[in-house]
This record gives structure tokens, C-alpha cells and sequence, in this order.
């Protein structure tokens, strides 16, 4: 964003009189009808309980299995243990795996998509539609498939990341058509008109000015797959849990180290989104 | 090679399709086992509506779905309007805030509510999910909200403005319907994504309330029948149904960026 664009939303130049009448200066009722409901909303249902789980990983458990207040590093002790650092570890390697493939298979489908054509705005539903159907659904066909090509036995780590690339491709190719359909296509014209072969100039050209696609696309991946918990339960082998998976069932049993789980889970996740709104380049809400 | 790309493309939606397809298919197979096809029949159908469990799962659903879709309405449109109409300083850590439900696994959002609602007393039950089910549509309600508002001429309102309205009045009267078919189109979505909620609901509902999805994941956990293909097939339909209809509401046609 350029600085000459910094004053105003709009087209029209902000002038005194119109910054006068800007509802944001004008009308308290205004912001107290639009900013303070959604404000106390989310303060109430997202950031206090996400304070509360980083208080209760400090917590110990009273005789019955409760939460009770206190300042021990028990429950840091166990989420930060050889086994959970292990659960840790295998969910980042199973999400890196399962973004990789998205990657692959994303790249030439959204390559394709940009280049035009009469068809494009259908594929592009056709992609994005089974992101927004039942989750639930969709991975009982999987587990469907599953049965019918390897047999009941078939619960495994490549299953769950079959399961993941399967829900979360769109997630992927949505960033990257977007991002490849802004190369100039002179430039791809230039490459070719000073000697480079289609794959030169895909490499030099495409690919490097696509990077912020990709890197969104693999951040919007990554993420979901990290905390996975359906896909593991159901096509995932009941010996090898993830992190996602050891929340869902620690929790019952024990608040505390489910908190402090969480919370590691959430450092990983504030890292990436950190990666993510930078190369975006936005703070919009869009 | 562009020829190469689209057969690439082409094998890649029908691997996406084509585990649907195969479970629509045999929802209305006549054999009680999943992989022998035995000829048509809605058998398994009609065993899913007279299926008790199901159907009070399915009449809990749609009321927490309804509670939520109002709640999230209200929240997202509200928010949207204050992240693109009003300026005030936090404003980036806000819009963080309204899109962290979007951002963040499930399973954080689910358990940081558990022990919310723990700690401060409420005893989980329809009353919660409703209010989870809320915030997560919420974030989604706004994103649409907010791609409309972008959009739209902020000329008329001022206009309104200088013909003697309130900012607020203007904005009622004059915003508001242009922004309609976008808020429409918010609350189907946060309707769908309460119906197929699994994740959140599981650490909300506690033991008194099942709705269909959580119902269903308890089953497949335990037996897969073709009874949970028809179930399955119908919460798809249903959630390609109003998927469909939102994005119809929603301009440009194809509203996939859903960020």
C-alpha cells in the first residue's frame, strides 16, 4: 500500500467536511451499535478461554480429577514430555507431508484454472464446493474407499494424510490460482523472447512470483492438518495418536495437561499465522 | 502441456467426487454389507427416519443451528461493519480477533471452551454449543459482510448524510438493504457450518445433547453400515444445498476466497 493511499478508503479525496461526517468521529451511537457487541462477543468466547486454558496449564487437579488453582509446572512437564514432544513431532511431520502433496497436486490444477478458458469460474466452484459440504460426511466416504481398496485393516498414517489432502486441498489451490493468475503474462513473454525454455521461465518466473501464494496456501494447510482430530480418529490407527487426537481425549481426564497441550499447539499456530498475515501484506478482516 | 495440465485437473476433481459418488451410490444398496452391490433399494433410508436416536439428533441440530445462525448474524454483520466502516485504534488486533475462530484448529477452540464454560460455571448443554457454534459462524458471517461492504459506494450514504439522516439512520436505511443479500448469504453459511460441526460440538455439548454429526461420528466410530450412508448422503445434500444457495447470494458468483 502506497502512502498516497493512506488517507481514505475511497476514491474521493478525505476532505475535512467528509472526515467531519465520518461516522467513525460523528455518531457514538454508530460505533457503540457496530463496534462494541462483536468486541465483548469475541473477547468473551475467544480470547478469555484462550487465556483461561493458558492459566489452567499451570493448574494441579484436586482428589477428584478437578482443575484447582495453583502455580505448578506439572501439567508443562507432561505436555513438554518425550511421548507428547513425540505426538508433537509426528502431527508436524504427518501436516508438512500432507501440505507437500497439496502443494504438488494443487499447483498444476490452479496453473490450469488461470490460464483461462471458458470453463474457469466452474472449476473453481468445482474445487471450492467439497470444502464447504460435511466434513463428517466426506471422510466417511473416505473411509469408505478405504475399506473397499485395502480391506478393515487399513488404518494407517497414509491414510489419515490421504484423509487430510483429500479435505484440504481447496485450501490449497485457492490461494495459488490466485496469486498465479496475477503473473504479468509479459513477463512470461520476455523470459521466452530472451531464450528461456517454458520450464526456465516456470522456474525463474512463475514459481518465485507466486511464492506468497504458496506460502499461504501451505500456512492454510498446515494448520487444520496440525490439529487434525476427525481424520486421525476415524482413519488413523488407535495406537498412534496425534496431537490433535491426545487433546480430545486427555481433556476429560485431565484439564491441565490438555490445557498445556493446547498451548503448544497454539504457539505453533500463532508462528505460522505470523508468517501468513506478512506475506498477505493485509490487516483486513477480508 | 496445457492439454497435460487439464487431464491432470480433470483426474483431480474426480478423485475429489468420487468418494461421494460412491457413497451416494451405495446408500440405496440393497446389501447389508458396505462392498457387494445387491441392487436398489431406499431400505436404508427409511430405516434412518424411523430411527429414534437419529431423529432427535437431527430436531437438536437444527434448533442449536437456528440459535446460532441468529446470534452469529448479529455478531458477524456487526463486526464486519465496524472493521470496514470505523476506524479506531486496535483495529488490526480486532479483525485478528474476529478471524482467529477461522484460524485456529478446532480442537483449541473446542477445548478453550470446555474449560471456559467450566470455569466460570455453565453447565454444558444445547445453551453452549449454541454459543460456540456462534462464534466460529460468526468469524465466517463477517468475512462475506465485509467483502460486500467493500465493495459497495459509500457516495449514497453520504448523500443520505447530507439530506439530514443520522450516520446511523443513513446507514440503516440506506447500507443495510444494499448489504441484505450478503448477510443472507452469511447466515446460510453459518447455518451449514453449525449442521456440520463435529469438532467444537464434541467438546461443548457434554453428554445430554447429540446432534446428527456427533451422532453419526459415534457410529462410524463404532460400526459402518449403509445406514450411515443415507444419513451421510443427506447431511451432504443438504449442506451442498445451502452451499450453493450462499454462494449464489454472494458477489462475484464464485465467492470461494473465503478468507
Amino acid at each position: 500500500m502506497g502512502p498516497g493511499r493512506r488517507g481514505g478508503r475511497g476514491v474521493r479525496p478525505a476532505s475535512a467536511e467528509q472526515e467531519r461526517r465520518d461516522p467513525a468521529r460523528a455518531s457514538a451511537g454508530y460505533r457503540l451499535a457496530a463496534l462494541w457487541p462483536p468486541l465483548a462477543w469475541m473477547l468473551a468466547f475467544v480470547a478469555a478461554p484462550t487465556l483461561i486454558i493458558a492459566a489452567y496449564s499451570f493448574f494441579t487437579r484436586d482428589d477428584l480429577g478437578r482443575p484447582a488453582p495453583a502455580f505448578v509446572l506439572d501439567a508443562w512437564r507432561s505436555a513438554l514430555s518425550r511421548d507428547h514432544l513425540a505426538l508433537f513431532w509426528r502431527s508436524a511431520w504427518v501436516a508438512a507431508v500432507s501440505t507437500a502433496l497439496c502443494l504438488a497436486i494443487a499447483y498444476p490444477v490452479a496453473y490450469f484454472i488461470a490460464g483461462g478458458g471458458r470453463w474457469k469460474n466452474a472449476l473453481l466452484a468445482l474445487v471450492v464446493l467439497p470444502f464447504w459440504t460435511n466434513f463428517l460426511a466426506r471422510t466417511t466416504a473416505m473411509q469408505m474407499i478405504l475399506v473397499r481398496v485395502l480391506g478393515p485393516e487399513f488404518h494407517s498414517p497414509a491414510a489419515v494424510i490421504a484423509g487430510l489432502v483429500y479435505s484440504y486441498l481447496p485450501f490449497m489451490v485457492l490461494p495459488l490460482y490466485v496469486s498465479i493468475e496475477k503473473v504479468p503474462k509479459r513477463l512470461l513473454e520476455a523470459a521466452a523472447d530472451l531464450g528461456a525454455s517454458p520450464a526456465r521461465s516456470f522456474w525463474s518466473v512463475t514459481v518465485p512470483l507466486t511464492a506468497p501464494g504458496i506460502a499461504a496456501g501451505c500456512v492454510l494447510v498446515f494448520i487444520p492438518c496440525f490439529g487434525a482430530f476427525v481424520t486421525p480418529a476415524l482413519l488413523g490407527s488407535p495406537r498412534e495418536q496425534l496431537l490433535g487426537t491426545q487433546i480430545a481425549v486427555a481433556y476429560r481426564a485431565n484439564v491441565p495437561v490438555a490445557s498445556a497441550l493446547s498451548m503448544t499447539m497454539m504457539a505453533a499456530v500463532l508462528v505460522l499465522l505470523a508468517i501468513y498475515y506478512r506475506v498477505k501484506k493485509t490487516d483486513g478482516i477480508v | 502441456m496445457r492439454k497435460a495440465l487439464g487431464v491432470w485437473t480433470a483426474l483431480v476433481l474426480a478423485v475429489l467426487y468420487l468418494p461421494i459418488a460412491v457413497m451416494v451410490v451405495y446408500s440405496f444398496n440393497a446389501a447389508e454389507q458396505v462392498v457387494v452391490w445387491k441392487g436398489f433399494t431406499l431400505d436404508w433410508y427409511r430405516k434412518a427416519f424411523e430411527n429414534r436416536a437419529a431423529r432427535d439428533a437431527f430436531v437438536q441440530t437444527i434448533s442449536i443451528a437456528l440459535g446460532s445462525t441468529l446470534l452469529a448474524t448479529l455478531v458477524g454483520t456487526s463486526a464486519a461493519v465496524a472493521s470496514v466502516r470505523l476506524s479506531f485504534p486496535g483495529k488490526r488486533a480486532f479483525n485478528a480477533l474476529v478471524s482467529m475462530p477461522i484460524s485456529i484448529p478446532d480442537v483449541l477452540m473446542g477445548l478453550s471452551l470446555f474449560v471456559f464454560f467450566g470455569a466460570i460455571g455453565i453447565g454444558l448443554g444445547r445453551a453452549t454449543v449454541i454459543l460456540a457454534h456462534a462464534t466460529f459462524s460468526a468469524a465466517y458471517v463477517a468475512i462475506v459482510v465485509a467483502a460486500r461492504l467493500q465493495g459497495l459506494d459509500r457516495s449514497m450514504e453520504l448523500a443520505a448524510q447530507d439530506l439530514g439522516a443520522t450516520p446511523f439512520g443513513a446507514f440503516l436505511k440506506v447500507t443495510l438493504p444494499a448489504l441484505a443479500p450478503a448477510i443472507a448469504a452469511g447466515a446460510i453459511l453459518a447455518f451449514t457450518l453449525s449442521l456440520d460441526d463435529v469438532v467444537i460440538t464434541y467438546f461443548t455439548s457434554g453428554p445430554r445433547v447429540t446432534t446428527l454429526p456427533i451422532y453419526l461420528y459415534s457410529r462410524v466410530r463404532f460400526k459402518f453400515t449403509p445406514e450411515i450412508n443415507a444419513l451421510s448422503t443427506l447431511m451432504l445434500a443438504a449442506s451442498v444445498l445451502l452451499v450453493v444457495t450462499s454462494l449464489k447470494l454472494q458477489k462475484p458468483p464464485v465467492g470461494g476466497d473465503k478468507r
